[in-house]
């Protein structure tokens, strides 16, 4: 429950339901019996946050063991900060309304690099010292996780200990050891070194860094008998892992107003851009029993008439029409609807046309990523345009007469010909809409192209590769404006500015740390977020501290360079990355796991996807 | 089938819920209680209901009314009132769950009480002051709606008030014009404070009762 004095200015603000708490589900627990406090950190807006699964998982799970309270927070819009810094109230938790001073972790999920400024900021309006090194008691442990943890340099003079892999085992194992060391007055150095032995536990401050003269890394110590490699902790069985029966359900209205099941982790595709696709391998999934048992606790317990069905590529999922079959047993009668969200072109078939209903109101959305047939095999996006093509023409006789066509410009090796390819495929997508017999008649087609700028991210194929200058992608985008030539056609780009910035931050090194501080000083927030970010500003910044971008963003780098992230381990070897990244310029792909083992490394672990029999591919 | 009311108080942390997004979680609180209710017919069906008069985002409310059609007409109302509650998020709870007695329609007033401080006048002075404002000839406050914006004379639409020093805070106790055809919003009360007497007061605003045209509680 909020304070007296936050209650003063919650009418002052935009949407006040973001900033009290007491939703359907939100746990409030006796501190009477209450061990460790855990502050969940989303460094991003409550709606942004409360639509974040893995928030949930967590949030459920750390609140099943009855000597831990782990609250909710989120980054306050601006509005909110200033009267909170004008009356001096510090960032509370949402359940208890008690600042952030008073838990024992505060822990952040990183999930875009673009709110790593508002990580820091929160800290700072929680009156906490950013620098790990100013915080020198055993309270306030500050820790983070997530999928920008893989590259955790830019942040690691600020964060105690970063979680590498997923969290259900290796965050309770850190508190249950915390526990301990605070109950034997142990300091908190003591505690960072025994942590450091856990598996998936990166403490930053137990390595040193040297650079070459070129700025490069020369060599990467431990100390205090640290690993030399960080492996990442992964769950091997979902259906024993844990799954929360409910969520919070919040009141205002969130990004994604739904219930969420996780049907697998990780991917079998290996797109070579994709950090995801490599970060998560291998493939595991739920069974169809336990996907169906936990989608009907949580339409229980919610009361949400609409399950979404999460993965990285859900029509992947082995026995994806099994399993719509057996939910549609209930969810007719039940009058909720089953989405299944990040379909790929090949996975859209009639059989599950005809048992999803919900992606009518959306319209279709498909992400072939690059125009061409040779980029898209350099990317290893197995996608070809006659399926593409097939896809829509069943999509339009089935009443639809919206698509959604993503792509990314500034891949490695396009040419403005690729680019010009963007606009013909979508120009190809319209004219199957008019040469279909079973169209809706009197509607026109909309289509629309939406172009993002690759960014090279670490764990991929392209952690090596250059990304386009701001000038190059601006150059891109006008040609492919250029290249549309049908109004049928509606073309959206995002900004290359935040791409590039996501660049530097995304392959950073400690360097930048110094930065990410006095950007913190300076009351940088909110950079995924137009009305904030300002790429200017940044710029004179960097170039304040002596930071020269074109080194992370531009650079192409070497095969033997010590990357920053090199000591963090997530199974997949760096030897299958550039056999991938060579292909990559060969134009020559990868099949997918379901089809062939490629021996990417994590096999190593023997589980999931890399032990199942495969069936000889049609 | 039959007409049923349910009546709710909306305070604590659910009076920052608003009147859109109020209609929202209960279509999803009614689907989770698994209530019998009428719904709509057509391309996306969701339960039907209606709200007798909409309260504004940050006031309490204590007489908070929602109507629905209960197709099981055995089902006792009682079971109705406990199967929302356990479905309700903090801050909102059923209380009763009547028959419609009276249309939504013949709503005319509501009863207010609002708590004022501040931090720079006291509470005796403050309480002066609203004094005087209530004793003044006319208010005229400029009206925000739909329209534009419009001056209301907010004394005239006053039809009874109580108020009261309590020590920590001003009591006001206020029946203004509510309904379909005049509202008057008692938070022009805090504005007119502002603007005539430059102080800016802390408020806690209930809407306590609802009435008919007869100043008679809507049931
Ligand atoms: S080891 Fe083989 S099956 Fe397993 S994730 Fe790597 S490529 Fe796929």
């Amino acid at each position: 429950m909020y304070s007296k004095e936050v209650e003063r200015i919650l009418l002052k603000v935009q949407k006040p339901g973001r900033y009290v708490g007491g939703e359907l589900n939100s746990v409030i627990k006796d501190k009477k019996d209450i061990d460790v406090r855990f502050a969940f950190c989303f460094p991003d807006v409550y709606e942004v946050g409360m639509s974040h699964l893995g928030m949930k998982i967590l949030y459920s799970q750390f609140n099943t063991v009855p000597y831990i309270w782990c609250e909710r927070v989120f980054a306050p819009w601006i509005d909110m900060e200033e009267l909170m810094i004008e009356r001096n109230i510090p960032l509370y938790g949402l359940e208890s309304g008690d600042p952030i001073t008073d838990f024992d972790f505060i822990g952040f999920t990183l999930q875009y690099e673009l709110s790593y400024t508002n990580v820091l900021n929160m800290l700072k309006l929680a009156k906490i010292p950013i620098k790990s090194k100013d915080r020198p008691e055993l309270k306030n442990i500050v820790v983070a996780g997530g999928p920008c943890a893989c590259n955790p340099e830019p942040l690691a003079e600020f964060i105690d200990i970063f979680f590498i892999g997923e969290g259900e085992e290796v965050d309770l194992e850190v508190i249950e050891l915390y526990r301990k060391f605070r109950a034997e007055n142990k300091s908190k150095k003591e505690f960072l070194i025994a942590a450091s032995q856990i598996q998936g536990v990166y403490v930053p401050a137990l390595y040193n860094v040297e650079y070459n003269n070129d700025g490069t890394i020369k060599s990467f110590t431990p100390e205090e008998g640290a690993p030399a490699k960080i492996t990442k902790r992964l769950m091997m069985n979902l259906d024993e892992v844990f799954y929360p029966d409910n969520f919070v359900v919040p009141t205002i209205e969130i990004i994604h107003d739904r219930a969420v099941e996780e049907i697998f982790r990780g991917c079998i595709r290996g797109c070579r851009f994709c950090q995801a696709g490599f970060l998560y391998r291998p493939v595991r999934e739920k069974s169809v029993a336990t996907i169906d048992k936990q989608c009907r606790e949580l339409c229980k317990n919610t009361g949400y008439d609409e399950v979404s069905l999460s993965s990285l590529s859900s029509s992947d999922y082995s026995r994806v029409v099994e399993l719509l079959t057996q939910l549609n047993k209930w969810s007719n009668e039940e009058k909720v609807s089953i989405s299944l969200p990040s379909l790929r072109v090949d996975g859209f078939t009639d059989d599950i046309m005809s048992k999803i209903k919900t992606v009518r109101k959306s319209g279709l959305t498909f992400a072939p990523e690059a125009g061409s047939q040779r980029l898209r095999n350099v990317i290893n996006k197995n996608v070809f345009e006659d399926e593409l093509l097939q896809t829509c023409d069943t999509a339009f006789g089935g009443g639809w007469s919206k698509v959604k066509l993503y792509f990314m410009i500034g891949l490695p090796t396009e040419t403005l010909d690729d680019v010009a390819e963007i606009a013909a495929l979508g120009q190809k997508v319209v004219d199957t809409y008019y040469r279909n017999p079973n169209k809706q008649k009197g509607r026109a087609v909309s289509v629309t192209v939406s172009a993002s700028s690759f960014v090279p991210k670490p764990f991929t194929p392209f952690q090596w590769e250059p990304q386009d200058t701001i000038p190059q992608l601006h150059e891109k985008q006008q040609h492919l404006k250029k290249s549309i030539t049908t109004k049928k056609i509606t073309y959206n780009y995002h900004e290359a500015d935040t791409s590039f910035l996501e660049a530097v931050f995304a392959r950073g090194d400690r360097k930048l740390c110094k930065v990410m501080e006095i950007a913190c000083q300076n009351g940088f927030h909110f950079d995924g977020w137009d009305d904030c970010f300002s790429l200017d500003a940044w710029m004179k910044l960097f170039e304040q501290c002596g930071i020269d971008t074109a080194f992370y963003a531009n650079r192409r780098r070497s095969f033997d360079e010590l990357l920053p992230w090199d000591h963090i381990d997530y199974g997949v070897t760096k030897e299958f990355l550039i056999s991938e990244c060579k292909k990559a310029y060969e134009a020559a792909t990868t099949p997918n796991c379901r089809q062939k083992c490629s021996n990417c490394g994590v096999g190593k672990w023997k589980g999931g996807i890399c032990v199942e029999k495969r069936q000889s591919m049609v | 089938m039959r007409n049923v009311r349910v009546w709710f108080k909306k305070e604590g942390t659910a009076k920052y819920i608003s009147h859109l997004d109020l209609n929202r979680n209960m279509l999803r609180i009614i689907h989770m209680a698994k209530l019998p209710i009428w719904y709509t017919e057509g391309f996306n069906p969701h339960p039907f209901i209606t709200f007798a008069l909409p309260l504004s985002l940050g006031f309490s409310g204590l007489r908070e009314s929602m109507d629905f059609k209960l197709l099981d007409d055995e089902m006792d109302l009682n079971e109705v009132k406990d199967r929302l509650n356990k479905c309700l998020p903090g801050g909102i709870t059923v209380y009763d769950v009547t028959e419609q007695v009276m249309k939504p329609a013949r709503i005319t007033y509501a009863l207010f009480n609002l708590k004022l401080s501040c931090d720079t006048v006291n509470t005796d002075e403050l309480y002066e002051k609203v004094r005087e404002l209530f004793a003044m000839d006319e208010i005229m406050m400029d009206k925000k709606s739909k329209a534009g914006i419009k001056e209301v004379d907010l004394k005239e639409n006053i039809c009874k008030f109580d108020i009261k020093n309590c020590e920590s805070y001003v009591n006001i106790d206020v029946i203004l014009p509510a309904g379909s055809m005049t509202n008057v919003n008692p938070k022009l009360i805090v504005d007119a404070l502002k603007k005539f007497f430059d102080i800016e007061a802390d408020f806690e605003i209930v809407r306590v009762d609802i009435y008919n045209e007869n100043v008679e509680s809507f049931v």
